[in-house]
């Protein structure tokens, strides 16, 4: 007897479960991870529903297998996810350079909590941002979503394998521990209502000789494993066919172009914001759960008379320059609100700055969501 | 008994070396010259004494050696 | 008269039309021996997904053969070789690598999944070395050797026997080889593929331009005539005593077992979850 893989309808609904379940409506087969506090409930979902579905989890020996083992099944033709926290990504990020390198869909949840190091488990901050995007060595570009609710933990699961298997990329899912943690409702809804995209592949019959499988600005197909493709995939530096080179710099240059403009070229169809600033002099900019106070905060204001909007970031990365800059043209004051010491700040500045004044406002300590109360304060302060 | 040397595979007698070491019946001897690359191939000095045993196509470790003539061998004449 | 052609040289990728290992280097007879097993059995490489890390070793399967291959990351080859086992469960799954690859950095995988007895094959290339960056300690080169890290002699004290240590973890088949046994390396390697289960296979291998000049060997005649003499087959290793064993290489299949494969495990799980059971 199996279960359905989408479990639609209205539903009281942890964030960590509805990520999960968004994973099995979206395809996901293959999922491995490790245990860690704040990401567990994911592991527990994947592990309890993906058998029933045909699929299954593996808990491996460590977060540095977990996703070898991922971008492996992927490799096999399997959609392939796996979910952790700070500690995990940092060590999987060797590993995920080499998905970037070769092109492998995946996704990645990143349950963000306190840290540097071990930190403080159960309590969200926004303190891997910068990481998700510039944490494995050299230049690349990534996708990440920033879900604000348990609605959005299904939602945007479901949108990053879209954009993995259609881009053939890694792509995080990047939550924090109150997102993952809090109850909230989830519609969870009809299959025939939900988009599956699947990685293009060669024809089968191709002759392996043709197949050119790395390097498109528009996406190469996959020359996925166990078809007759005989791929060659490899973590060195490599052209359209995927042979090494580890001696020509051309190669080289092109490899790290070819790669990042994959995404740069299609940023317009990645980016995704939630724009409510129409006729605003103060904008606050925020992502995640940060967003939440920032949409209490401008709506009390408003209240008040204050001409203050919202920009919410939804794909924090790849950064979305051009929303910015277009709301910095509105706008007289942007206020960035992040649970960290600035982290997405510096790069929403350096787009913004030419247009308006930027400034930041971390929570009174970094570990809580701001308070709308004292965003308010702030607001007040910038418009005297 | 057929030898046949893919001499622009071999990495040479004298950093290698292994065919001639191996064969027991003193079938090879370096060539004079040396290949594309500036290794010297071995050459077959006495083709009548091969037993066939295929010790040198084995051990070389560049695929630079095929004999043949064995039963029913998959290698044989194409 | 039609032209002789070496039998495996269809296995080699169109592409390449040498390898770049060092002139002697046993990594070439490793090829050559898994590529005979493959022949010998009747198989297509399309049967097979390669998988291997970094390190001289983890070339024998990346560019050369023509096949689906995976080169990975420093020390991770059977964590990805786990996962496309996983997607692919009808396809021979085999990991070719280095003992610095395998055992090193890669050590905790090669234990944990020898203990899963996960249903792969896994060559362990051992030379005693780090080739490929220039000749450093690895944890299997002996003491005393000066090295480029090691410049006053190793000091510590290497592995004495990976293959007993894949044993203890709970691999359900182990051989040790070396490249002076071609043959019986192929012959082992046809078990290795056509059996369920962790199949660990350890060949000792020269590397005449790294650890030999190091080690003072003259060159891959001598360090295989000197596997050879110090070869020594399982079953006699038991006639003697621990002195007379110092220095020798037991050589052969060292275990051979049934025990639970996990990939089919999982199978029984997944039955047992979608029958409601838990």
């Amino acid at each position: 007897m199996n279960e359905k893989r989408v479990q639609s309808g209205r539903y009281f609904m942890m964030g960590n479960v509805a990520c999960a379940e968004g994973a099995i409506a979206a395809g996901c087969e293959f999922a491995a991870g490790y245990p860690i506090t704040p990401a567990t409930e994911i592991a527990n979902t994947l592990a309890e529903r993906l058998p029933k579905v045909g699929g299954a989890f593996f808990q491996m020996e460590d977060e540095v297998s977990s996703i070898a083992a991922v971008i492996g099944a992927s490799w096999a033709g399997k959609k392939a996810m796996t979910a952790t926290s700070g500690p995990g990504i940092s060590l999987m990020l060797e590993n995920i350079g080499f998905a970037i390198g070769v092109e492998t869909p995946c996704v990645i949840v990143n349950v963000q909590r306190g840290a540097p190091s071990t930190g403080m488990p159960t309590i969200g901050i926004q303190g891997d941002m910068v990481q998700a995007k510039h944490g494995s060595h050299g230049d690349y570009q990534i996708i990440a979503l920033c879900p604000s609710s348990p609605q959005e933990m299904f939602d945007h699961t479901v949108l990053a394998f879209n954009y993995a298997e259609r881009y053939r990329t890694p792509v995080f899912v990047l939550s924090d521990a109150f997102v993952g943690h809090m109850r909230e409702e989830v519609t969870i809804p009809e299959a025939d209502r939900i988009e599956r995209v699947y990685r293009k592949i060669p024809p089968p019959g191709t002759d392996p000789l043709e197949i050119k499988g790395f390097l498109d600005e528009d996406v190469a197909p996959m020359p996925i494993f166990g078809q007759g493709f005989k791929a060659h995939v490899t973590s060195s530096c490599h052209d359209e066919v995927g042979k090494r080179n580890l001696i020509d710099i051309s190669a080289l240059d092109k490899f790290i172009r070819k790669l990042s403009n994959k995404i740069l070229k299609h940023r317009d169809e990645i980016t995704l914001v939630e724009k409510d600033y129409e006729g605003a002099e103060v904008v606050l900019v925020s992502y995640g759960a940060v967003a939440r106070a920032a949409r209490a905060a401008a709506l009390r204001a408003r209240e008040e008379g204050l001409p203050v909007g919202t920009l919410r970031l939804i794909t924090p990365w790849p950064f979305p320059s051009e929303e910015i800059e277009k709301m910095a043209r509105t706008a007289k004051q942007v206020i960035v609100l992040e649970n960290n010491l600035g982290q997405m700040y510096p790069y929403i500045k350096a787009e913004a700055a030419p247009f308006s004044q930027v400034s930041f406002l971390p929570p009174r300590w970094v570990g809580e969501i701001h308070d709308p109360e004292h965003i308010l304060t702030k607001i007040r302060e910038v418009l005297r | 008994m057929q030898i046949r040397i893919y001499p622009e595979r071999c990495k040479g007698v004298e950093e290698c070396g292994l065919c001639l070491h191996v064969c027991k019946k003193q079938v090879f001897k370096p060539s004079e010259g040396l290949n594309l690359r500036g290794y010297r191939p071995p050459e077959i000095e006495n083709e009548k004494a091969c037993t066939a045993c295929e010790n040198c196509m084995i051990f070389c470790p560049d695929f630079a050696l095929v004999v043949g003539g064995k039963k029913g061998k998959r290698g044989g004449p194409a | 008269m039609s032209e002789l052609t070496h039998p495996l040289h269809r296995f080699i990728r169109p592409t390449v039309p040498h390898s770049t290992f060092c002139p002697g280097c046993g990594d070439g007879i490793v090829a050559q021996s898994i590529l005979r097993a493959i022949d010998e059995l009747g198989m297509d490489l399309d049967d097979f997904v390669f998988v291997s890390g970094i390190g001289c070793a983890a070339w024998i399967p990346s560019p050369l053969f023509n096949a689906d291959v995976l080169h990975t990351t420093h020390g991770r080859p059977i964590a990805f070789a786990f996962g496309i086992k996983a997607g692919l469960p009808d396809k021979k799954v085999m990991v070719v690598s280095g003992d610095g690859d395998l055992v090193a950095i890669g050590g905790n995988h090669l234990i944990q999944n020898a203990r899963r007895n996960a249903d792969l094959t896994v060559l362990c290339i051992n030379n005693g070395i780090y080739g490929m960056t220039g000749g450093q300690a690895a944890p299997t080169t002996p003491m005393g050797v000066r090295t480029t890290t090691t410049p006053y002699g190793t000091f510590e004290n290497p592995f004495e026997d990976i293959s007993a240590m894949v044993i203890a973890a709970g691999a359900s088949f182990v051989a040790r080889w070396t490249t002076a046994h071609p043959r019986e390396l192929t012959r082992s390697i046809k078990k290795a593929i056509q059996r369920k289960g962790f199949s660990f296979i350890e060949v000792l291998s020269q590397c005449p331009v790294q650890f030999g000049r190091k080690a003072g060997l003259s060159g891959a005649v001598q360090m295989i005539e000197d596997y050879k003499k110090r070869s020594l087959l399982a079953r006699d290793a038991g006639k003697l005593s621990p002195e007379e064993r110092k220095g020798r290489i037991v050589v052969g299949e060292l275990v051979e077992m049934d025990k639970p494969e996990m990939f089919e495990e999982v199978q029984k799980m997944k039955a047992r979850a979608e029958g409601g059971v838990s």
